[in-house]
Parts: structure tokens; C-alpha cells; sequence
């Protein structure tokens, strides 16, 4: 299959429209389809006919997430590096995604996890439907919460931040609308007949975009057992200093309260990766101090150190029970959150000591709209 | 030399920086430009055009030196609450209290901040575990609730350390039994009542005087006279329910001294308990969100068990007992564990002065003023050399400060017996050193930023009220340098008397023969630590030669002790001054050798000799004394300039290294254009 059939390509008007094409796999995000939307955002960038850009996939997913099994596959041959690069290319895009001079309107019809969240939350617009699922699910993976999210989940309201990031929650359109991941709410049939209105569209002025768009969204209401109801005891607890005592807090709570929403909080931290829940948390309490650029040049420390696999695993260990063998049963090593050592975790937020190695390089901004320069 | 050709190719980008300001037709090809025509001024993020060429995080790592996690953790739980008060201000948040709210709900706001603080778990710990990591953990946390807002430390800083402080040093296991876990856990809220209104640096001067009736197995708490009262008590005016008092105790008819007692003075209701009366302290320059009060003893009776009896106690009979004899000495070693407090305020200006430089030279790293071309854009402030004199040297001098400060907490943590008293010295001059140099720096940069300084919203301004008092509370500055002077005058006769080498408070140099100063400074010589040092260790070794001399020859007269200290001030001053200076430069080398080769080393280098040629052209003692020639002196101002230049390229990484988080700065250091747009007048 071609690249360009993994992104569809159309110009209308002043309007670019990128279609997300690689549906079997949930359209998970490609090498070549990285490379390409790298390029095209470049391209558009500089282009003074292109005034807004549409993202969207096909099928029942925006985006599943990053090609994470090509990249272990990558790295099975031996070199971790192959894996480094795809995450080089793909933290660039999201760079280039937070910093755009121009709106970005990212239709979220379907599934957005991991690296789907990267390629549309960074963006001007997020649209969600009845049919968004938004995760970050990394932590169940051995992975961490990336593509920038410790600059975005650290600047939700209190800790739901620590909450999506550690527990990899899924939330639905409403509550991604009230947490502020989506910027409207659409019903998902009235979406076409959006997308006919902003392909008409001959300017970036963002507040001409957002009044198109709020003709067809909708205020949805939570449903009752949302976590977003729940912001008070996610504060309570996820406002803690380490991991342990989070999980030593929800579990006080759940003798209090007798929920059931926090017995299965705990049972999913207890199923993550305990290296990846230390470094997620520490990643995003990093990130709310940071701008995007220093997260993204910070998540690339920790995924080059993770791709290398010396200090943990656990991502192989992850993607082997998840997605390879599919036992869902994965032995992580350390397998106890105590067993983590500061050191180890440190590591991961340290240069990697490889002759060839360096930091992400950020491409060169000008012309930044107000709210990229607040980003910064 | 690799220096210069770096420093070459930072002039040659410079250069290309000042010409795309001159020409901007030449870039327009890569951007898209086809927003608006670009009439009007905008706002160019500093991050865009300045480089950062070293490694800023390990830089960070220097500057906050430990517990880094804990910082970034209570910075978040801040920025994350509501209750600090969070704004947004040209799509950037910033946190900060409102400081146009009345004293009174400035008081009730920061007591709500505490408890949500103490909630979050901030405080585990405070007043059960005194290991050096956990010591080390509180001031890394008293530092940010500083930066949040000095109101805020303060009433931390109360509570904890002066009051817990009081409980865990001067009491015994029945008071710590008591009071400190609920103190730690706040349903105990105490303060400490030592200053009167007739008296302050002079403890031992208090009129509050205590005694004890054997019949009830009580004491007697009193306030004698108007100008006992307590004044300044943080806490007392609202919101404190236990006082520990500082008062004279008089047994028998002897006056054994000053001793410190609890008294209850709110029940739980917050009542004021009978016989105690409380005044506000009124409306403060700054630290309105202190309840400041004054407290009235109206002959109040305690149990006896109140007495903190760590080195004096009463039998119920009323027998005074102490195993240490002389009162001075009682006194001493009771005030030794208050230490802390000058330790934290010494560091907690360093990050003031951050912040106040932070935000000004961030400022002029995006305002322009003036062209210097007919036609030509304005030139960045920061860009002018006159800018640059006045920032970039307070910032070298609060990059050393930083070291100083976090040797000093370092050698407070691991105190021993032995290193008391080098901790009173040291603490002694490094908190008037490192709270005058906050002000002075706060000062240039209102001035710099010009008047958006004015603007509370804007921080700089108002901060130097904020932090005025640091001069004052935990030992007037003037009364401590003159300590250290003291200090340093006893190891010079008491070496001399028993014929001994120096051995300890750095006076080693003086062992060895005296340095020479060349004739003629040239700029490899004075960037070399070899000189520096030597410098500043003549200047020592100079003044404490004059300073025992004329000591000396005053006693020689029959003058007394005392008055002949009254009469040698100036040298005293130029002593304290010397010995502080001196003390900073060798912590700063020393973090820098333990700094590994490379970009970020030079750079530090260039900081370290900034910091040690400022203080030469400012500090008239080099040339009135002689160390330095005139011909020397110009060359030292020549250099001060040629230092700030080749700084100039690394002064956003230099500032971003403090790393005080965007929502603690101001809107003036980042997007004041947008900050200040009519749509944010509208919202």
C-alpha cells in the first residue's frame, strides 16, 4: 500500500483535508504516515493558499495510536534507534501540531488513543461526537503517556490530568468536552454537514472557525457515573506526591465509600506497569511546569530510554501480552511499585548515554498565533 | 583558546540577530506573513530568538541543588488550585494572591491555603522527622510556598518552625508528647511571642517577667509595662491558639534570665482565653496575609509542666535548676536550633531575587526602545549595554548567592556540635548579605521593567514590600554583620594569644604569606580564580589586621569591650562585608569544580568572574584600603562591561535555570501585548 493511500489528500478551496487511512488498523499511525503528515504540515505551513486544515480518519477510529507494534518489530532487528527515530519524526508533528499559524480542526468521529490524542489535541479545534473514545492507555503498555501529553493532561483542571495519564480512563465526547480534550461537541450525523460549511472557509481568523462549528455543536450531558463527576475525590487522591501514596489514598477512600468506580481505579494502577506509572507521573508533574517543546524534548529522553530497554522492559513485556501474544498478562519487571528505585526513574529523565545520541531538535517557529506563543 | 572562539561565534550570531532586526524584508520569504500587514508592534516570544546552548535542566539542578520533585510537585498543587487564585493573562495562567483584598481576607485566604496545603500531605513530617534529607525536603518546600507568596512561608514558617520549633528544641518528651503532632496536623495553631515593644535584637533586655507560686504548682505570666507587650506575633492576631512566650523568670527573688513558657492563649472556638489581651498590629507595608498581633499578659497562670525545660527547669517546690551555670551561656545554647530560620530566609531571598530578574530580564528580551538607526526598528532592551550593566551583574551575584545558600543549608542540616558556632557565623552574614542584595535587586529591576513595575499583578514592585522585613525579623542585618566581625576578632586573638595557626571560618589564608596583586590587571588575569581569590583573601586578611589593631589600641586607653566596638564600626562593617564576599566566592568555585567540562562550566565561569569583578568596582574598600590601584580600578570597569556582553547571549538560560515555573513569574514576562489587549479588558 502507498503513502499517500495511508493519508488522503484534498485540497478545497483554502482548505487542505487529511484523511486518516489505514483503517483495518484503526488507522494507527504509520512511519510513512508520520512522515507524510510531517510533510504536508510543513508544506501548508509556508503556503499562503492554505488557510485550515481538516484531520479525520475513516472507518470507526480517528486514531488508534502510534504503529507501536512496527516499532517493537523495529526494534527486534537490533537497533533500537529505528524505534527512537519513529518517535523523533512523530514528536516533530506534534511540535509542529501546538505551534501552527493556521487552525487545525481534528474531526474525532470514533477512537483517539496515544498518538491519535497527539495528532489532533495539540490542535485549534477538537471535535468530539457520541462516538469519541479518548484514551492515553500507554501505562498498560509499559509505555508513558507521550506525543506531548504531559503538556496537555498536566493543564486539565486539578488532577484528572494525573488521573487519564495513570489510569489510561477512557472518556467519551461529553466528557472529553468538559474537560476541555475537545473543544465542541458535534452529533456525529450533523458532522458532514460541517465539514461542507469549513471547506467553504477562505480564513485562519479562529473565531470565524469556532462560530461555524458552534452552529452545530451541542452542550451533552455527562452520563451519572462519570469520573468527571467524580473531580473531588480525583483531587483528593491524585493530588499526592508519589504513585504508592495515590494508590494508599484511593484505597482509604474505598473503605469509606464503598464505590465501585474506585476499587476498579485501583485494580487498573495495579495492573500498570509500576516503572510506567512512576515516570508518567513524574512526566506530567514536569510537564505543568514546562512548554510544549520542553515536554516534547523531555518525552523523548524518556522514549529513547525506554526504546533502549536497560533500564526496564517493560514496554516489550507490554506489547507482547497486549498486542503480540494477546494473553493480556504481562510480567513486569520491577513487578512492585517500591522495587522502582529513584534512580531508575531518573535515568529515564536523563540525556541517553549514546555517542550517536542527541536531543530532539525542535524545528524553527515564527509567526506564532497568540495562543502557540502562550504554548511555548 | 576555545573560550574566545566561542565567544567569537556568539558575537558573529548576535550580529545576525541585530540584522534581521535592521532588515526583516530578509526573512519574510520563510514565514507566511500573510496575516496582517505588520503595522503595529508585537510581541516575539524570547524563546524563539534567543538560543539556549547549555544544558538549562542541569543547570536548574545546581541552582535548587536538591529535592527538585518535591518543588515541581508543590509548585503543581498550587498552580492546580483555585484557591491561589490562578488568572489567565494572554493565554498563559498565573498564580498569586490578590493583593487589592483587605488585610482581613488576605489573613483568611492564606489560612485556607495552608489547610489545603496541609491536606495534600505537604507537611508530613514537619515535626516528627528531623533527618538531613527531611530538613533539606522542608526548606526545598518553604522555598516555592515563598515564591507563591512570602505571606504564605511566613505563617508556614511561624507555625512550624518558630512554634514546632520551640516545642521540639526547648521542650522536652512531655511537650513534644503534647503539642507536636497536633501542631503538625494543625488543630494546635501556635505562634511565638519573643519580640516586646521596647525591645527586639536585645532578648535578653524583655520585660515579661514570670514567676512561680509553689502553692499551686503554677507560674505567673505577666506583662509589666506597656512596653512589654508582645508586638509583631504572627498568628497572634487571628487565628493562633498557643503562644510560647519569652519572659524573664524570676524564682525566689532572682531573676534567672530569659525562659520560654506555653500558655494557651484561643480556646477551641477562638476565644480569646481569660487574662490575655490581643491588638492587630494593623495595616504592613507588606505580609498582609500575617495576622501580626500584640499580646497582653495579665498576671495568666500556666501549670508548671508549660516550662520548656530543655536546659532549665522549677521544681514544684520552686527550686531553679540548670546544669549550665552562666545565664549568657544558658541563653546561648537555648537560641542555638533558631539558627533555621535565618537559614531560610537567607536562601528564600535568593529566590526572590529570581523571580524579580526573572521577570525583568525576560521583559527586556521583548520590549524595544529607541532605534538607533533613522528608520530602524527599536532595539531590544537588553541589547543595550547601559540594560545589561544593571541586570546581568545581580544576576551573577544571585547565581553565587544561590551556592552560598545552599552550602549553608547543607551545613545546617548536618550540624554537629562542633559546627555551631561556624553556623552562627556564617548564617550571620550570609542572611544580611542575601536579604540586602534581594532588595537591591528587586529595586534595579522595578526600575528596569519600568512602569509596569508599578502593576502588584506584575510582582517586581510589590515584592520589595513583601520582603522588606527580611532585614529586620531573625536578627537585624547591621547587629548580625557586627557579629561576624566579633567573631572573626576572637579566632584572630585567640590564635595569636596561643601562638596557633588559623584553623576554621576560612581563616586558613591567613597561615600563608600575603598575596600579591599584580600591577597591572589584564583581562585573563582578572578571569582567573588564582587572583580572584587572592583578592578577596587580602582584603580579609587586611581588614582583620586593621580591625584588631585598632581594637587593640582602644583597650590599650582603658576603653571597654563594649564601647570600644561602638567605636570601630567601620571597619567591623568592611570586616563583615569581606568575610561574606569571601565565603561566597569559594562555595561558587567550588561548584564549579565539581561541574564536569564543557558549554555549561564556561558559562558558570563567566558568571563566577562577573560575580567577583562587581563586587570590585563596587565595594570602595579595594581602593580605599589599596588593594587596588586607580590604573587597576579601570581596568576592573572595563571588564565589568566586556563580562556583560559576552553574558548577554545566555541571559534567557541563565534566568530559565532558576526554574521558577511561567505561572509564578508575571504577565509582563512573556505576552504583555495580549496580556494587556482590550479582549482582556472585556473578560
Amino acid at each position: 500500500m502507498s503513502q499517500t493511500e495511508q493519508v488522503l489528500e484534498e485540497t478545497c478551496g483554502s482548505v487542505r483535508i487529511y484523511t486518516l487511512n489505514r483503517t483495518k488498523q484503526l488507522n494507527a499511525l504509520s512511519f510513512a504516515m508520520i512522515s507524510r503528515l510531517l510533510e504536508l504540515f510543513h508544506a501548508c505551513d509556508h503556503d499562503p493558499s492554505v488557510k485550515l486544515i481538516i484531520m479525520k480518519g475513516n472507518g470507526r477510529a480517528f486514531c488508534a495510536g502510534g504503529d507501536v507494534a512496527a516499532v517493537v518489530r523495529d526494534i527486534s532487528k537490533g537497533d533500537w534507534k529505528l524505534g527512537a527515530n519513529y518517535f523523533r519524526k512523530e514528536f516533530t508533528l506534534n511540535y509542529l501540531m501546538a505551534t501552527y499559524s493556521k487552525p487545525q480542526v481534528s474531526f474525532l468521529n470514533g477512537i483517539v488513543m496515544g498518538g491519535g490524542a497527539g495528532a489532533s489535541i495539540h490542535g485549534r479545534f477538537r471535535i468530539a461526537t457520541e462516538n469519541s473514545v479518548f484514551a492515553m492507555p500507554e501505562t498498560a503498555l509499559g509505555l508513558f503517556p507521550d506525543v506531548g501529553a504531559s503538556y496537555y493532561l498536566s493543564r486539565l483542571r486539578g488532577f484528572f490530568g494525573e488521573y487519564v495519564g495513570l489510569t489510561g480512563a477512557r472518556l467519551d465526547g461529553a466528557e472529553m468536552l468538559a474537560c476541555g480534550l475537545a473543544t465542541h461537541f458535534v452529533p456525529s450525523k450533523k458532522l458532514s454537514l460541517l465539514e461542507e460549511e469549513l471547506r467553504k472557509v477562505d480564513s485562519f481568523d479562529a473565531t470565524i472557525i469556532s462560530s461555524i462549528i458552534s452552529q452545530f455543536s451541542q452542550y451533552p450531558s455527562l452520563k451519572a457515573n462519570s469520573a468527571y463527576n467524580r473531580l473531588h475525590i480525583i483531587d483528593k487522591c491524585f493530588s499526592r506526591k508519589t504513585v504508592e501514596e495515590i494508590i494508599s489514598v484511593l484505597e482509604s477512600k474505598a473503605v469509606e465509600h464503598k464505590d465501585e468506580w474506585i476499587t476498579s481505579t485501583v485494580q487498573t494502577l495495579k495492573k500498570a506497569s509500576p516503572t510506567s506509572l512512576k515516570i508518567s507521573l513524574r512526566s506530567i508533574r514536569e510537564g505543568r511546569l514546562e512548554g510544549v517543546g520542553e515536554c516534547l524534548v523531555r518525552e523523548y529522553r524518556m522514549v529513547c530510554c525506554v526504546m533502549k530497554g536497560e533500564v526496564s522492559r517493560d514496554f516489550f513485556e507490554g506489547c507482547r501480552a497486549l498486542l503480540l501474544d494477546k494473553d493480556k498478562n504481562p510480567n513486569w519487571q520491577p513487578s512492585r511499585l517500591e522495587c522502582v528505585t529513584d534512580e531508575m526513574v531518573d535515568r529515564h529523565f536523563s540525556k541517553v548515554d549514546d555517542i550517536d545520541w542527541e536531543d530532539l531538535k525542535l524545528p524553527p517557529r515564527s509567526n506564532l498565533p497568540v495562543h502557540a506563543i502562550a504554548k511555548l | 583558546m576555545s573560550s574566545s572562539s566561542s565567544s567569537t561565534e556568539r558575537v558573529a550570531l548576535r550580529a545576525q540577530v541585530l540584522s534581521r532586526h535592521l532588515h526583516p524584508s530578509s526573512s519574510s520569504s520563510s514565514s507566511p506573513c500573510l496575516l496582517e500587514p505588520r503595522a503595529c508592534l508585537e510581541y516575539s516570544p524570547a524563546e524563539l530568538s534567543e538560543s539556549i546552548d547549555f544544558d538549562a535542566k542541569a543547570m536548574r539542578k545546581l541552582m535548587d541543588d536538591h529535592n527538585l520533585e518535591d518543588r515541581d510537585w508543590l509548585y503543581g498543587l498550587i498552580i492546580q488550585s483555585n484557591l491561589f487564585n490562578p488568572r489567565d493573562r494572554g493565554g498563559k495562567v498565573f498564580v498569586g494572591p490578590d493583593y487589592n483584598q483587605s488585610k482581613e481576607q488576605q489573613r483568611v485566604m492564606t489560612m485556607k491555603r495552608i489547610e489545603y496545603l496541609a491536606e495534600c500531605g505537604v507537611f508530613k513530617g514537619y515535626l516528627t522527622d528531623f533527618s538531613p534529607p527531611s530538613q533539606l525536603r522542608r526548606f526545598a518546600l518553604q522555598e516555592v510556598s515563598d515564591s507563591f507568596d512570602h505571606s504564605l512561608s511566613i505563617k508556614i514558617g511561624v507555625h512550624f518552625f518558630l512554634w514546632g520549633g520551640a516545642l521540639q528544641f526547648f521542650g522536652t518528651k512531655r511537650h513534644h508528647d503534647k503539642w507536636l503532632s497536633d501542631t503538625e496536623n494543625y488543630r494546635v495553631k501556635g505562634c511565638f511571642a519573643m519580640t516586646e515593644l521596647g525591645h527586639g535584637s536585645n532578648v535578653r533586655g524583655i520585660e515579661t517577667i514570670t514567676t512561680y507560686d509553689s502553692d499551686t504548682g503554677e507560674f505567673i505570666v505577666n506583662t509589666p509595662c506597656e512596653s512589654a507587650q508582645k508586638y509583631w506575633i504572627g498568628g497572634a492576631a487571628n487565628h493562633a491558639t498557643h503562644t510560647v512566650v519569652f519572659s524573664q523568670l524570676k524564682i525566689n527573688g532572682t531573676n534567672q534570665g530569659v525562659h520560654a513558657f506555653i500558655v494557651p492563649i484561643r480556646d477551641a472556638d477562638g476565644n480569646v482565653c481569660p487574662n490575655i489581651r490581643i491588638a492587630d498590629c494593623g495595616h504592613k507595608i507588606g505580609l498582609n496575609g500575617v495576622d501580626n498581633g500584640r499580646i497582653w499578659f495579665d498576671n495568666v497562670r500556666i501549670p508548671r509542666e508549660n516550662l520548656l525545660n530543655s536546659v532549665a527547669d522549677v521544681s514544684a517546690d520552686g527550686q531553679y535548676l540548670s546544669a549550665i551555670k552562666d545565664p549568657d551561656q544558658r541563653f546561648a545554647a537555648f537560641m542555638a536550633p533558631l539558627t533555621s530560620g535565618r537559614v531560610i530566609l537567607a536562601s528564600s531571598a535568593t529566590y526572590s531575587a529570581k523571580i524579580g530578574l526573572s521577570i525583568a530580564i525576560r521583559y527586556a528580551l521583548t520590549r524595544r526602545a529607541f532605534s538607533l538607526t533613522s528608520n530602524g526598528p527599536e532595539v531590544l532592551l537588553l541589547d543595550y549595554p547601559t540594560h545589561q550593566r544593571r541586570l546581568l551583574p545581580l544576576l551573577a551575584k544571585t547565581y553565587a548567592m544561590s551556592f552560598a545558600a545552599n552550602h549553608l543549608k547543607k551545613l545546617y542540616v548536618k550540624r554537629t556540635p562542633e559546627s555551631i558556632k561556624t553556623i552562627h557565623v556564617v548564617s550571620s552574614a550570609f542572611k544580611p548579605t542575601l536579604t540586602w542584595h534581594n532588595m537591591r535587586t528587586l529595586q534595579e529591576c522595578r526600575e528596569a521593567v519600568g512602569g509596569q513595575g508599578l502593576k502588584t499583578e506584575n510582582r517586581v514592585g510589590h515584592l520589595k514590600s513583601e520582603y522588606d522585613v527580611q532585614s529586620t525579623f531573625e536578627g537585624d542585618n547591621n547587629v548580625l554583620m557586627q557579629q561576624v566581625s566579633k567573631a572573626l576578632l576572637g579566632e584572630y586573638v585567640s590564635a595569636k594569644k596561643k601562638n596557633r595557626p588559623f584553623n576554621g571560618l576560612g581563616l586558613e589564608h591567613m597561615n600563608k604569606p600575603c598575596p600579591l596583586i599584580p600591577s597591572q590587571l589584564t583581562s585573563s588575569i582578572l578571569r582567573s580564580i588564582q587572583f580572584q581569590m587572592n583578592i578577596f583573601q587580602l582584603r580579609e586578611r587586611d581588614l582583620l589586621n586593621r580591625f584588631a589593631a585598632e581594637v587593640a589600641q582602644h583597650q590599650a586607653q582603658g576603653v571597654s569591650r563594649e564601647i570600644t566596638f561602638t567605636l570601630t564600626y567601620s571597619l567591623a562593617e568592611d570586616l563583615g562585608k569581606a568575610f561574606a564576599d569571601l565565603s561566597i566566592m569559594q562555595i561558587f568555585i567550588e561548584a564549579e569544580e565539581a561541574v564536569p567540562a564543557g558549554h555549561l562550566k564556561n558559562v558558570l565561569g563567566l558568571v563566577r568572574s562577573l560575580y567577583a569583578i562587581i563586587l570590585l568596582e563596587e565595594d570602595a574598600a579595594f581602593l580605599r584600603y589599596g588593594y587596588l590601584s586607580t590604573d587597576n580600578a579601570a581596568a576592573v570597569r572595563k571588564e565589568v562591561a566586556k563580562l556583560c556582553v559576552e553574558l548577554r547571549p545566555h541571559a534567557l538560560a541563565l534566568v530559565s535555570s532558576f526554574g521558577i515555573p511561567d505561572a509564578f513569574l508575571s504577565p509582563l514576562a512573556f505576552n504583555w501585548i495580549e496580556a494587556n489587549a482590550w479582549p482582556s479588558v472585556e473578560n
